[in-house]
């Protein structure tokens, strides 16, 4: 506040001593007691009122590039200002009203604009330079999804989108109806079954087609294999249209994806070889999980090498639970995650009938079998029981490191 | 006589005049116009060698290239020099502010043109003299308001030219083979303003008065064309064409002005216009009347701020579908636009100009029932104004609530899904069409009973023509929330086709009701006068609120329209790579808006105070059919 009325002075000093000036020169000039009276409560006025623009604008001005959620509170101040004047000086009285009524108006407009989640933005990606020729398939495949969905296991995350966009349009998992484009889910398979068999999709005469567009480029022909259908479908999404999803009037001849390679995404080639190869491993996935037997290392959903906010988002964590320090994680399903506060607490209640002595016990245990002890006022059953198989050695420790150092009033430890 | 026949040469003169202007920037572009006719020599001249051909990017043709590659530039103080201050703000404001002015004089001529008609074709010669009082006042208005319009064009072209200089660079060489008509038709515009205004009082009788009007329209067909050449700039940065994919042009300037967005961008904006020219007007009547010392002036003011308001709200109606239709070509355009827009980053923004719309009809509405007031017979209706509050109500909270937005891992777990378990059931298109169109039907319903507030149907089928009217009301509004229903058991793509029949019920309830109305009300008896200058003062703040919010809206809607480029001066073509390629958060914009919004509106004000200082000089014998201490009653409405 201090510096706030600091501000204020700073901007509107000018203002004040002109009002002060005319104090002075209305208590000198004018000889009538009445007039001489009335002249000076009206300076007084003035000068409440403009404290109160003052403050207003030092106000705006501070929290013009935040979103703030009190900064309609200037426009309200120079509302209530506008009104003010407009009783003691009735000749402008009509624009001060109008002027303060505006003012009232643009203030409820702007609060409701910062009243609203605030979204922004970002810059556009930042062009990386990355050795697709040397990475294995799962690290392509991951390059893949961070494409398509902005990260490595976003992929079920409703509305994760990545440089690729292609969440926008298409769905990626089973029972997800694409009302704008296909669900993508099994296309490899189905490139081969479905796609290429059809006969609308000419497959070895492009020039038969009735597709707005013949080839991906002159001499390209049609696909005649699953990456090739896939990636025909990325440079050149008019060669052939899945029914009812062409563009309004064409009767399916023309789709309305854009080309992936060229802008306003513009996929390189490499990139696009990254997203087919995810599309590949996904439809596979399920397969190679039946064949693995459980405990593999590759059905874990994080192994240890990650950092600790890697983990808690790989495991989901943080849907359910608000840990302090990890970004995103904000979940309410599940309780606070101070657990260097908490865990000492647990252990003494009377409830508590775990085997745990210590904080890092505790978390441990809650993390591998969380239905030992509940908190009061969450349910029991809802967090899954498969952290012990489904993490790492070396991930379990990182978790129970981390939340062993979180405590309530202290901020947040390094993330490592 | 001769001294007739010399102000009939004199008017057929200046109008001739007028349309040399107008014809003037045609005659000078026709030959640059030619395709080609921009190519250097060197590259027209046959059997050349080298001949570098393009495709186009939006029109798939061929051309040969005449341009160069839009530039790709970096950040640094060549391509972005700047102060010490977010150049984007900058040029946010100096753009924001001469759009308004520039929507306020294009907007005003067509009104002046509209009243000044009602005043030839009025057989009531104190109304006719009321009309072209007021045509008059208004276009004064608007000249001042044409130069701070011109001062704000030349703002704008220099902080393009400061700030972002290559990005100006690149849009002007694409523009050159039109950037002399857009001069001239500047040229046009100011001239005939001024022929049109100064040559009033010297045609305001019988052929002469006919040669005033044709100027208005002249005057509006030129302003309606600089327009729409502005217009194809913008419509080129969101969907260009006429290019190829590196920027360069093709030499067809047609195609570079003819986009996909510019027919639908230049019909909502003629609409946006006029209905924000109506809200500028509107409000300086209610100054004027909340200023007025004396019944004549609260009279004359209370008039105009009805005229303005029904000339403004005529135009308001039309406006949503018109916005859909620009939405449909966006989606056409580029689907990812569409979705940006309505189901992406700039989601929320809609939301807010959801909530704006529906504000604009609730004002309109409240203004109505308390002009309902100053009617003698009216009380009648006054009863069942509860019943549409809550109609209005209800279509409000439909099409507010949101449906498809983006949202945190943490607030889709907390809602349980991606839409509301409740709620998201009445965000989807169709349930909002049906909620946008029982609002304006509403709100035709309450035009319908504010025209019939004073008077008694005499005709003979007078019970009839009620019976058929509520019929018709009551079908209109069965069909749509019935339409609105249905929506949900059909697919996506098929459930965008009922807005059509959405929007043809209402549009036949604005049409056949307001024609059967005015059928009816033909010699009605008078149950009282209408008593100008008698309504409340709360409805002056409700005209307040209608043009501060239509004015907000715009702003809203200018900035969702630019800002949905994202990372891209030039869609596709040309890069922003300036620290300001981000999208803000919806606050800062909200703060940014009314920041706008507000210097605007001083500024007019002090404009309105301007054109106050020369009421003395003006011509007031018009004003002896102004009505005073004791009203007049008015036959039209």
């Amino acid at each position: 506040m201090g510096d706030l009325i600091k501000e204020a002075l700073s901007i509107g000093w000018p203002l004040l001593a002109l009002l002060a000036g005319l104090f002075v020169y209305s208590l000198v000039s004018i000889k009538d007691r009445v007039a001489k009276k009335r002249a000076m409560f009206k300076l007084f006025i003035g000068m409440i009122a403009a404290c109160m623009l003052m403050v207003a604008v030092a106000h705006y001005k501070g929290s013009f590039y935040e979103a703030n959620r009190t900064l309609p509170a200037s426009l309200v101040l120079i509302t209530a200002m506008c009104f003010m004047m407009g009783i003691y000086f009735p000749n402008q009285a009509a624009m001060l009203r109008i002027g303060g009524f505006m003012f009232l108006v643009a203030a409820g407009l702007s609060g409701y604009g910062n009243w609203l989640p605030q979204v922004e933005g970002g810059f556009p990606p930042a062009e990386v330079k990355l050795d697709f020729a040397s990475m294995s398939a799962q690290q392509l495949a991951d390059e893949g999804e961070k494409i398509i969905f902005g990260g490595v296991g976003k992929n079920k995350e409703q509305g994760a989108i990545g440089k690729g966009q292609c969440p926008l349009c298409h769905a990626f998992h089973a029972g997800m109806l694409g009302e704008r484009a296909p669900n993508l889910l099994g296309i490899p398979e189905r490139a081969i079954k479905e796609r290429l068999e059809d006969p609308k999709y000419s497959k070895g005469k492009p020039q038969a087609r009735e597709y707005e567009q013949k080839e991906s480029f002159p001499g390209a022909g049609t696909a005649e294999t699953a990456q090739e259908y896939i990636a025909e479908s990325h440079s050149c999404p008019s060669c052939y249209v899945v029914v009812g999803y062409g563009v309004k009037g064409t009767n399916d001849k023309s789709s309305p994806m854009p080309p992936i390679h060229k802008p306003p995404i513009s996929l390189s080639l490499p990139e696009l070889a990254a997203v087919d190869t995810w599309l590949w491993v996904q439809a596979d996935r399920p397969k190679q999980q039946e064949d693995k037997p459980a405990g593999e290392a590759s059905a874990l959903l994080a192994d240890g090498t990650e950092t600790v906010d890697q983990i808690f988002t790989k495991a989901q964590c943080i849907m359910c639970h608000t840990i302090p320090g990890i970004p995103g994680a904000l979940g309410k399903q599940g309780p606070l995650l101070e657990e260097g506060t908490n865990a000492p607490n647990r252990i003494k209640d009377p409830a508590y009938k775990g085997g745990a002595h210590s904080t890092p016990e505790y978390i441990m245990e809650s993390v591998v079998s969380p239905s030992t002890y509940v908190v009061k006022g969450f349910p029991d059953n809802l967090m899954p029981k498969v952290f012990g198989q489904k993490l790492s050695a070396g991930a379990l420790k990182k978790i129970v490191d981390y939340l062993s150092q979180v405590k309530a009033g202290s901020p947040p430890p390094k993330i490592s | 006589m001769g001294r007739v026949a010399g102000k009939k040469l004199f008017s057929i003169m200046a109008l001739c005049a007028m349309i040399s202007l107008l014809l003037l920037p045609l005659a000078v572009s026709l030959p640059s116009l030619a395709i080609g006719a921009d190519a250097p020599d060197a590259v027209k001249k046959e059997g050349e060698a080298k001949v570098e051909k393009g495709r186009d990017v939006y029109y798939k043709t061929e051309g040969i290239v005449v341009g160069a590659p839009a530039p790709k530039t970096v950040d640094g103080p060549k391509d972005y020099p700047r102060y010490n201050f977010e150049s984007r703000v900058l040029l946010w404001f100096a753009n924001q502010q001469h759009l308004y002015y520039g929507s306020f004089v294009l907007a005003v001529p067509i009104f002046c043109m509209v009243i000044e008609f009602m005043g030839m074709v009025t057989k009531d010669k104190a109304m006719a003299k009321r009309y072209d009082q007021l045509a008059y006042d208004f276009i004064k208005i608007s000249l001042t308001a044409y130069s701070i319009t011109a001062i704000l064009g030349g703002i704008l072209i220099f902080t393009f030219l400061t700030l972002y200089p290559a990005f100006f660079g690149y849009l002007s060489s694409i523009f050159r083979p039109v950037m002399h008509i857009y001069a001239l038709m500047f040229v046009a515009e100011s001239g005939t303003i001024y022929i049109y205004y100064y040559g009033w009082d010297k045609m305001k009788e019988g052929f002469l008065k006919w040669i005033h009007l044709s100027m208005s329209v002249v005057l509006n067909v030129i302003g309606t064309l600089l327009m729409f050449l502005a217009n194809s700039w913008i419509g080129f940065m969101m969907s260009p064409a006429g290019v190829d994919e590196q920027g360069r042009f093709l030499g067809n300037i047609w195609h570079v002005i003819h986009t996909a967005l510019w027919n639908p961008l230049n019909v909502h904006r003629i609409l946006g216009n006029m209905a924000f020219g109506g809200g500028v007007v509107a409000a300086y009547a209610a100054y004027k009347f909340l200023a007025s010392k004396t019944d004549e002036d609260r009279a004359h003011y209370d008039w105009m701020g009805y005229i303005a308001m029904a000339l403004g709200v005529a135009f308001l109606i039309p406006l949503p579908f018109a916005g859909y239709w620009l939405m449909r070509e966006v989606y056409a355009y580029r689907q990812q636009m569409g979705i940006t827009l309505m189901g992406g980053l700039l989601a929320w923004l809609f939301i807010i100009q959801a909530t704006m719309i529906g504000i604009l009809f609730l004002s309109t509405n409240y203004y109505l029932w308390q002009a309902l007031g100053r009617m003698r017979g009216a009380e009648k209706y006054q009863r069942y104004i509860k019943y549409l509050v809550f109609v209005l109500c209800i279509g409000f909270l439909v099409f507010i609530t949101p449906h498809t937005i983006v949202m945190t891992p943490a607030e889709l777990k907390a809602m349980g899904g991606q839409q509301h378990p409740v709620l998201g059931n009445y965000g989807v298109m169709s349930a909002k069409n049906g909620g946008i169109n029982v609002i304006i039907t509403t709100t035709i319903l309450s035009f319908v009973w504010y025209m019939r507030g004073n008077k008694v149907s005499t005709v003979s089928w007078s019970k009839f023509g009620n019976i058929f009217m509520g019929i018709f009301f009551g079908c209109a509004y069965v069909n749509i929330i019935w339409l609105a229903i249905y929506g949900y058991y059909i697919p996506a793509n098929v459930r965008v086709g009922l807005s059509v029949p959405q929007v043809a019920t209402t549009l036949s309830c604005l049409f056949f009701m307001f024609a059967l109305n005015g059928l009816m009300m033909k010699g009605a008896k008078q149950m009282g006068a209408i008593e100008w200058g008698k309504i409340s003062v709360r409805s002056q703040y409700a005209l307040i609120m209608l043009a501060t919010a239509f004015t907000w809206m715009m702003g809203l809607m200018g900035y969702i329209r630019s800002s949905v480029r994202l990372f891209w001066h030039v869609n596709e073509i040309m890069r922003d790579n300036s620290p300001w390629a981000y999208t803000h958060t919806v606050g800062f914009a909200a703060n940014m808006i009314s920041f706008n919004v507000l210097f605007f509106w001083f500024s007019i004000l002090f404009v309105f105070w301007l054109g106050s200082l020369g009421v003395k000089k003006a011509p007031v014998e018009a004003k002896a059919g102004v009505p005073g201490g004791a009203p007049q009653p008015v036959e039209g409405h």
